[in-house]
This record gives C-alpha cells, sequence and structure tokens, in this order.
C-alpha cells in the first residue's frame, strides 16, 4: 500500500515521505510508519524495537546489495535487506539525496 | 508441552535440601551473564543439553555463606516469545518449580532495549535482583545511574556489577539469601505488576477480562505454571506455545472468539497489529524509567568510542572488510597451526624417546606393552600431540574474536554471498570457527533460527576445513608440492561447499530466512575471561573427547594384533587403488582418519617408515593430491558426526557422512584420472 509512495522521492516538497528503509539515507532518525514482514520476524522486530513509531537511524550498508546495519534504541541491529525493504519509515525530504 | 503441577506462587522446592538456592541467570546475549556465572561456580560446572532440546544447559555450583547455590546459566533472549528454542527453553525453565530466584544481567550501556526481557521476565512472578552490569564502563562515560530510582520503579533489588573484574558478583548472591531468608514459606510479595508494566487502559482491561475468563473457564491453562496475567497478555500476543496448550482443550473455542475480538478491538483502536501495541506499550513504559535514572554528566569519553568506531567501520568496509576477513581466518590457521606443532613435535619425541627405553625393559612383542603402552598411551599421547595442542591455541583465539566482537562483522560482510547457498550471514561465524575445529563449530550451529538454516549450516561447516585436515593437507602437498597446490586444493574445497550449500538451498523445503542480529560495539578483550574461558572449554574437550581416543587407541591396536587390517584393504582395494589411484594401505588409513583426520598421515608417516621409505618415494605427486582432497572431504570426524546427530538427527548426521564420503569419492576420482591423464600426456 505505501509502495506508491516510493518514486516520489524526487519531487522536492518540504514534506516527510514514506519510504522503505533500504531507501532511506544514512545517518537521518526516521520514524518506523510499518513492518511489513511475517509474523515471527515481524514480532522479532517489535521485541528488539523496530515497532511503528519507534525512532530509528540507517547507519551502513553492506556491500554488494547485503544487509543493513540500524541503530535501534542505542544498539546496532543488522537487518537482511529483504526484510529492511519490507519496512516503512518516515523520512526527512533532505535524506532523498546523500 | 512440559505441564507440571501448579504453582501457586512462590513456595521453595520441598525436595531440595532446605538451604539450596537455585538460581537462574536470564538476560540479552553478550551482557556478560556468562561471565557473571563463570566468576560465580569457577571450574564447577557442567555443559549439557535441555532434555529433548537441542539448546546447551550450563549449569553450576557452589557453596556460599553457608547455603548451596545451584546456577543455571540461560541462554542469552532478547524477548519471552517463541522466536526462538532457546526463549520457549527459557520460560518454561524459569516458571518450573526449579527456579527460586532469576537474577536478570542487564548492560548498563544498552539500559532501554535489556529492560524489555526485564519486564517480561517480572510477568513471570518468579523474585528477582536486577544486576547491572558494565557499570565501569558507564562511569568511563561519564554517566550515572539512579539505582534507588530503578529499585522504586521496579520494586526489586537492583545491584551494580563490574563482570570482569568479579565486582559485585557475590553480593548478588547476598541478596538472593536476603529474599529467600526474608520469606522462609514462600509468601514473596511481588509487585502489582499492573502498577509497573502498565499498559494503556483499553489493553489492560482486556488483560483483566482474560485472565478473569481464563480463571473461571479455562484453569486448565494454570497446570502449566505461567501466572495467569502472563497467560493472558500471551494469548493477546498470539503465542504459539499458548494457543497450542489452549487448543488441546474442547473449550478452545470460546477463549479464541474472546480472545480474537479482544484483539480486533484493540488493533483498530490503536490502528496497529497487537504485538506492535503490546512491544510499544513495554518500550514507552522503559523509556519513562530510562529517562529518569540516567544521568549524563559529560561526554568525555568520546575518544574511546572514536577508536572502535574506526575499527568498526574498517572491518565492515566494503574493501578492507574482506581483506581483513581473509586475514583472520589465515591468522586462526597460522596461529593454531604454529603453536600446535611446535608443542606436538615436543611431545612426540619425548614419547617416542620413552618409547624407546620401555621397548628395551619390557619388550617390543609383549602384548601388555602393545595394549596399554601403543595403545591405551600412545592414544593418549596422540590425542595431547595431535588435537589437544591444536584445540587449546584454537579456542584462545575464538574466545579472543568472539571477546572483541568481531564476528558478527564478518556475518554483516558476508550475509549476501551465504543468501545463494540458502542461508543468512551467522553461517559465516559457525564455518570460521570450522577452520579451527569442525566440533564445537557444528555445535555452533544452535544459533540458527530454523531447523533448515540449522541443517545447511552444519553441512556447510562440517565441509570447512578443519586445523586437523590442514596438518595433512600441509604436511603432503605443502612439504612435497609447495603452496600452490594446496591453494589448489582449497578452491576446491570451497566450490564443493558452494555446490552443497546450493544443492541443499535448492532441495530442502523453505525459504531463506533474513538476518536479524546485534551487532555490539568492539571492546578490549579481557585476558582474565579470556583465559578462564579457553581453559572451560578445554577441559571439556579433555574429560569428554580423551577417554574415548585412548579407547580408540587400544582397539586399534587389537586390531593390529589381531591383524585384519589386509581383508580391510582388499575389501576396500576397488575403491582406492582403482578408483582413486591410492596404494592399497592407504584404505585401513582413511577409516582410522575417521577418528582423527590427522591420523592419516600420521600412520601413513609411520607406515613409511617401517618400510624404510620417505613419504616422497612411496606416493606419487598425483597420489598426494588426491589423497589430500579425500581426506579433507570424505567424512566428517568421529566427534563432529556426534555433535551433528546431537544437533539436528542421528539420520541427518548420516546423511551428511553419506554426501561427504560420495562426494569425496567423485571428486577424488575426478581429479586422479584427469591428473593422471595430464601426467601421462605431459
Amino acid at each position: 500500500m505505501k509502495t506508491d509512495h516510493r518514486n516520489e522521492g524526487s519531487k522536492a516538497e518540504p514534506v516527510s515521505l514514506i519510504k522503505c528503509l533500504t531507501e532511506c539515507g544514512r545517518g537521518e532518525d526516521v520514524e518506523v510508519v510499518s513492518v511489513n514482514a511475517g509474523f515471527n520476524a515481524r514480532r522479532r522486530l517489535y521485541n528488539l524495537g523496530i515497532y511503528p513509531g519507534s525512532v530509528i537511524q540507517k547507519r551502513k550498508d553492506a556491500p554488494f546489495r547485503g544487509p543493513l546495519q540500524v541503530i535501534v534504541k542505542g544498539t546496532n541491529i543488522v537487518l537482511g535487506r529483504g526484510l529492511a525493504s519490507k519496512i516503512f519509515v518516515k523520512c526527512e525530504d533532505s535524506c532523498t539525496f546523500n | 508441552m512440559s505441564c507440571h503441577t501448579p504453582r501457586n506462587n512462590y513456595k521453595k522446592n520441598e525436595y531440595d535440601s532446605k538451604d539450596t538456592i537455585n538460581i537462574a541467570l536470564a538476560g540479552n546475549p553478550n551482557v556478560g551473564k556468562s561471565v557473571i556465572f563463570n566468576q560465580l561456580t569457577g571450574l564447577s560446572q557442567t555443559i549439557g543439553n535441555w532434555p529433548g532440546k537441542t539448546v546447551e544447559k550450563l549449569e553450576g555450583h557452589l557453596d556460599f555463606l553457608g547455603y548451596h547455590f545451584n546456577i543455571v546459566d540461560l541462554p542469552g533472549i532478547y524477548s519471552l516469545s517463541t522466536y526462538s528454542l532457546e526463549e520457549i527453553v527459557s520460560r518454561q525453565y524459569i516458571v518450573s518449580k526449579e527456579v527460586d530466584l532469576i537474577i536478570n544481567v542487564i548492560d548498563a550501556t544498552n539500559l532501554e532495549r535489556n529492560l524489555f526481557l526485564t519486564f517480561q521476565l517480572l510477568e513471570l512472578k518468579v523474585p528477582m535482583i536486577l544486576a547491572i552490569n558494565q557499570m565501569d564502563i558507564l562511569r568511563k562515560r561519564n554517566i550515572e545511574l539512579d539505582f534507588e530510582g530503578l529499585e522504586k520503579a521496579f520494586k526489586i533489588p537492583v545491584l551494580p556489577v563490574v563482570a570482569v573484574h568479579g565486582i559485585g558478583v557475590h553480593e548478588l548472591l547476598e541478596h538472593a539469601i536476603d529474599i529467600i531468608e526474608t520469606n522462609p514459606n514462600g509468601e514473596y510479595d511481588f509487585p502489582d505488576l499492573t502498577s509497573i508494566s502498565s499498559f494503556g487502559k483499553e489493553i489492560e482491561s482486556k488483560i483483566q477480562k482474560l485472565i478473569i475468563e481464563i480463571e473461571n473457564n479455562h484453569s486448565y491453562l494454570l497446570e502449566c505454571n505461567y501466572p495467569v496475567r502472563f497467560l493472558a497478555i500471551k494469548m493477546l500476543e498470539k503465542d504459539e506455545e499458548i494457543i497450542k496448550l489452549v487448543k488441546k482443550n474442547e473449550k478452545a473455542q470460546t477463549l479464541f472468539e474472546i480472545r480474537n475480538e479482544f484483539a480486533s478491538d484493540l488493533e483498530e483502536y490503536h490502528g496497529e497489529d497487537i504485538n506492535s501495541i503490546i512491544s510499544s506499550e513495554i518500550y514507552n513504559n522503559i523509556t519513562q524509567i530510562v529517562e529518569k535514572v540516567i544521568k549524563v554528566k559529560s561526554k568525555k569519553e568520546m575518544m574511546r568510542r572514536n577508536f572502535a568506531d574506526r575499527i568498526d567501520h574498517l572491518t565492515t568496509h566494503s574493501f578492507w572488510g574482506y581483506f581483513i576477513l581473509i586475514l583472520v581466518i589465515f591468522g586462526i590457521y597460522a596461529f593454531t597451526f604454529t603453536i600446535g606443532d611446535f608443542f606436538g613435535t615436543i611431545i612426540d619425541d619425548a614419547f617416542s624417546l620413552w618409547t624407546v627405553s620401555i621397548y628395551s625393559i619390557y619388550g617390543e612383542e609383549n602384548i601388555l606393552v602393545k595394549l596399554f603402552w601403543d595403545g591405551g598411551l600412545g592414544g593418549l599421547i596422540g590425542g595431547v600431540a595431535g588435537v589437544l595442542v591444536y584445540v587449546i591455541p584454537f579456542f584462545l583465539t575464538i574466545e579472543i574474536l568472539q571477546d572483541s566482537g568481531y564476528l558478527p562483522r564478518a556475518a554483516f560482510l558476508m550475509d549476501r554471498i551465504m543468501h545463494i547457498l540458502g542461508v543468512h550471514g551467522k553461517t559465516v561465524i559457525t564455518m570460521i570457527l570450522g577452520f579451527g575445529c569442525n566440533v564445537p563449530a557444528c555445535a555452533g550451529c544452535r544459533i540458527m533460527e530454523t531447523v533448515r538454516e540449522k541443517k545447511i549450516s552444519i553441512a556447510l561447516t562440517s565441509l570447512v576445513p578443519c586445523a586437523a585436515v590442514m596438518t595433512v593437507v600441509l604436511g603432503l602437498v605443502g612439504r612435497y608440492l609447495g603452496l600452490g597446490w594446496v591453494l589448489v586444493l582449497f578452491l576446491i574445497n570451497f566450490l564443493v561447499i558452494f555446490i552443497v550449500g546450493r544443492i541443499l538451498n535448492k532441495t530442502l523445503p523453505g525459504t531463506c530466512t533474513e538476518l536479524i542480529m546485534e551487532m555490539h560495539e568492539y571492546r578490549k578483550p579481557n585476558y582474565k575471561v579470556i583465559l578462564k574461558q579457553t581453559w572451560l572449554r578445554s577441559k571439556e574437550f579433555i574429560f569428554k573427547a580423551m577417554p574415548i581416543i585412548i579407547i580408540f587407541g587400544i582397539s586399534l591396536e587389537i586390531i593390529f594384533i589381531l591383524n585384519v587390517l589386509e581383508p580391510i584393504n582388499l575389501v576396500l582395494s576397488p575403491i582406492t587403488v582403482f578408483w582413486l589411484g591410492l596404494p592399497m594401505i592407504t584404505g585401513v588409513f582413511l577409516i582410522y582418519g575417521i577418528i582423527r583426520k590427522e591420523l592419516t598421515l600420521v600412520l601413513l608417516v609411520l607406515f613409511a617408515e617401517n618400510i624404510g621409505l620417505t613419504l616422497g618415494s612411496l606416493l606419487t605427486p598425483v597420489q598426494m593430491i588426491t589423497f589430500s582432497l579425500v581426506t579433507m572431504l570424505y567424512i566428517p570426524c568421529f566427534a563432529t558426526i556426534i555433535v551433528i546427530a546431537k544437533q539436528t538427527s542421528w539420520k541427518y548426521a548420516i546423511q551428511i557422512a553419506l554426501l561427504e564420503i560420495s562426494l569425496a569419492l567423485l571428486v577424488g576420482g575426478v581429479i586422479n584420472l584427469s591428473l593422471s591423464f595430464l601426467a601421462s600426456v605431459l
């Protein structure tokens, strides 16, 4: 449902955009909007502090389209790219380009 | 599922003698729980398995202030859901009547995430102490923690600990005694959870209604020892274990209907799914508490953290990261091999000198000398000189890697590549361990979340050339044909691993799960902790594996005495001689190699010496390559097979063994034929 917003990043409107975690910029605090993973993975992410409303930050991408490092509640969590693409976050417009 | 007699409230186990206190250590992974466990129980520990589970159970004992303490180090977990076996084992054990008190170990530098488990543990209604570890680091960062505030918030004792230096560790037990003594009849005054972990009004009212429903109409659920409030919350969360319990009963339908109605009410109200609501409410509570108790005084510590950050950046870098990874793997080899070889040679030389004098006194053909000196003691010395001297430095390097926090970086770098083989990055951790020794590495495959991934990881890890295999490859191919050929053999080995991974990925049902892994900050390894852990692991090996090696040594000698070598070699000769092109005698050596892989080379050398030849004149270069390759691949060693069976099943262990035998024959045969052909052409 939220995937429609993906390509709107290029429009220079000063609104927050919803996109998946893989697409958002590094080092920016973003708010989780929804986690569309399967039941088990979703509950795991919730328990680790990645739930709708929590604020997280992408720290680093692994080379070759590998996993992501995300800072959650002060800890470093590594998420597989497939999973990260199912996490939707609210970004400020500025993080589209980096 | 395990159902015990109902546990009304905390009662001291009547079967135990009066002065035994049973403690469970619980906490997130990597918070120093095991360090506290080691500080307390020292070397009196047993490592076993949880009944019927593949989860490791660590138990230790100590006598302190007139009490006997029985301490269980639970696996590191993030929550009490059913995400992994560890979580289920932990919560079932805590509510079983075997636990008098929980010590919840918490990393002071990471309060928020750690307290999530604390909130869930509180729901289990077992007396609890919070141990806040790594207080030294917190102080260095000039952050102050208000312990009174924490105690007020949770209504349980909260104590500072610096586990690596043993500070505050025994105070935990003093408090445990205090709690037990002030509640002699087990009438422990539990804090009112509705005031601590209060969910929002809507959720709390649903929980209360579910509690009443369960108490009135579904009391069979209480037989599983979980407190009713825990059951109600888990019902809302759609917890698999609890759902299964309910389903067993015929009244289940009504409870499900109520649960579903409540859940959809709440989901509609909040606009999120129920698990998200519950997690976020718990985290909201935590944030409120943490904001009150933490005081940042200044940010002086940034210097050191920057250094750790820089190492972190380098080891996860898209070029240097891989470079360092390769260096680390070679480092493990080089260290394990150099140290092991050095001490192994000394011990072997000493033993052979000693043997000469024993022979001269009692005679070489004396059957007792053969059995107990050559067999028993020979086996022991072989075990020490051939295995133990490699295993100890290996454990040492692994502990350093683990304690510093490097291994998750390797998983981060390799995740993408491992997905091709049907597993995620964590398998790289077990594979790196496999370079030293397949046995602990395959046991380490328990970190994989699903059965499918565990199976693939074990298959891949058991194919990694271990230090013992390295001694064969280096001692034969490396010594006579040069390191270039060693590299070729390695490449073939990794190609085989790659193909096996691809095949398993295609054939095993299910899909690859995604990596979810915590990556800790680097920390300076503490040498005391490392030495202690190394010793504990080595001790485990010495007392469990060495007796087996000695027994095998004796039985080997019996086989020699009975002279059944020839028939075995004859039976194997179609494979060894015709297909692999090896001398007939190697057949039996390869069988011994199942016990310990380096035996293949050791026996070959002994045999060559016996008939007055050197290895170089006994084997042709092609035979050397084939022989090494077959040794690399042909079967996991005996101890590895046992570990695989323990982690999965005997069926799978035998399947792996058969798969690897056929792979070795296939690859060995093809290499033999093609190299022989090339040699004849050239």
